[in-house]
């Protein structure tokens, strides 16, 4: 059931993007707590630092991508002054949630 | 008794006119300009100018201020030869909507001058019906309906996220939907991933997703990609889309997405589960942040929603 609910907020937000209409949910994390039946908002900013979409992006094309996994997810720790958490072994998941 | 004559004379003293190709200059350089279409559906359907909103000239007061909010919002009204659209923008600013201009020569004009025009095919009478509660929003409206008519979405993964993703999308009417994943239905995928039935099991998911959408709205193009985004066919595949859906399960995807969106100025839907919990986002280049400002490195490997 728990998919269901998010799919249903991202379907919305498609609708709406395509629309025109209403507060799109960008810069904004919504989460949810099925247990406690709960929504919190997180408001989201961007990374001056992102090496994606910051200042001076390092990320410029997909090649990151084509040399596995590990480094295309680490990459951006670098910036950030944080360990890069480089998964050892990439999970072996199946795409469809 | 005032004349016909003397109500547009008046009214041309008070609204400010431009041509068509002034208009054109200004929307091509992208400024937001509200351009409202006072003529009678009929005459809309026809053809009109794009992104125009057709409020009747009868409605106008009624209905402007949902279609336009502030109303300091630039405004342009036309009509068919623009003399009914001088009378309606006369009363639009009396309205308080300061900045209306009117456009000299109507539509006739415009299109005369050979600038470009969108014509709607006529919806069929299923289509009035299916839709119909969309209509009674002001906000969706036709024009609101039409524009999910042409849109194309794309959804990676038809899963869990992806499947009830799919479906509303399609029951809504977005024309063309890009069904992505590269698995089969597994008797587990049953509990959540709705697409797909009991008799699937064993089936490529986009074969039974497909199935379900087109049985649900036959006015969606049902597109199967049988296979999963990877960094060598990402960019091929997305360009063809307005809009990404992401509902994959894992981090590699994710970021792959989040990537090859921004740099192809792809709006990316977000979502994500683990157990209980849920998130959703949008991330839209340059108008937010992306996936690797909210995760500049992946949490560690096994907290990953399945």
């Amino acid at each position: 059931m728990l998919p269901g609910m998010i799919g249903m907020v991202q379907a919305t937000e498609a609708i709406k993007r395509l629309t025109g209409v209403g507060e799109p949910l960008i810069g904004r994390l919504l989460t949810y707590d099925a247990l406690g039946m709960r929504f919190r908002e997180v408001k989201l900013r961007r990374d001056p630092n992102c090496p994606l979409c910051g200042a001076n992006p390092t990320i410029k094309d997909l090649s990151i991508h084509a040399e596995g996994a590990a480094t295309a997810c680490a990459v951006g720790g670098n910036d950030h002054g944080e360990p890069v958490a480089a998964p050892t072994a990439a999970p072996a998941q199946r795409s469809g949630g | 008794m005032k004349t016909l004559k003397d109500m547009l004379a008046e009214a041309r003293q008070v609204v400010p006119e431009e041509g068509p190709e002034e208009l054109s200059r200004r929307l091509r350089a992208g400024e937001q300009i509200a351009v409202i279409d006072v003529r009678d559906p009929d005459e809309y359907r026809d053809g009109h100018i794009e992104g125009a909103t057709n409020i009747s000239r009868g409605f106008l007061e009624f209905r402007i201020g949902a279609a336009v909010t502030d109303p300091k919002t630039p405004m342009v009204v036309y009509c068919q030869s623009g003399l009914r659209s001088v009378l309606a923008a006369k009363s639009l600013r009396e309205l308080g909507y300061t900045t209306v201009v009117n456009l000299k020569g109507g539509f006739q004009k415009w299109a005369q001058s050979g600038l470009p025009v969108v014509k709607d095919a006529p919806l069929t009478t299923d289509q009035i019906q299916r839709y119909s509660r969309h209509f009674l929003l002001s906000q969706i409206g036709e024009k609101g309906q039409r524009a999910l008519l042409r849109s194309k979405v794309l959804l990676i993964g038809a899963g869990g996220l992806g499947s009830p993703t799919a479906l509303y999308l399609a029951a809504a009417g977005v024309g063309t939907i890009g069904l992505m994943d590269g698995d089969v239905v597994d008797l587990t995928n049953l509990q959540r991933q709705i697409l797909h039935t009991t008799a699937d099991v064993g089936k490529p998911k986009v074969e039974s997703g497909a199935r379900s959408l087109r049985a649900l709205n036959p006015d969606v193009n049902v597109i199967p990609l049988p296979m999963r985004i990877d960094v060598d066919n990402v960019l091929d595949i997305i360009k063809d889309y307005d809009l990404i859906v992401d509902g994959s399960d894992n981090f590699d995807t994710r970021y792959l997405v989040n990537d090859a969106c921004y740099l192809a100025g792809k709006t990316n839907v977000h979502g994500s589960i683990f157990q209980f919990e849920g998130m959703a986002t949008v991330f839209a280049p340059n108008e937010g942040p992306c996936y690797r400002c909210l995760y500049p490195t992946p949490p560690p490997p096994g907290l990953v929603p399945s």
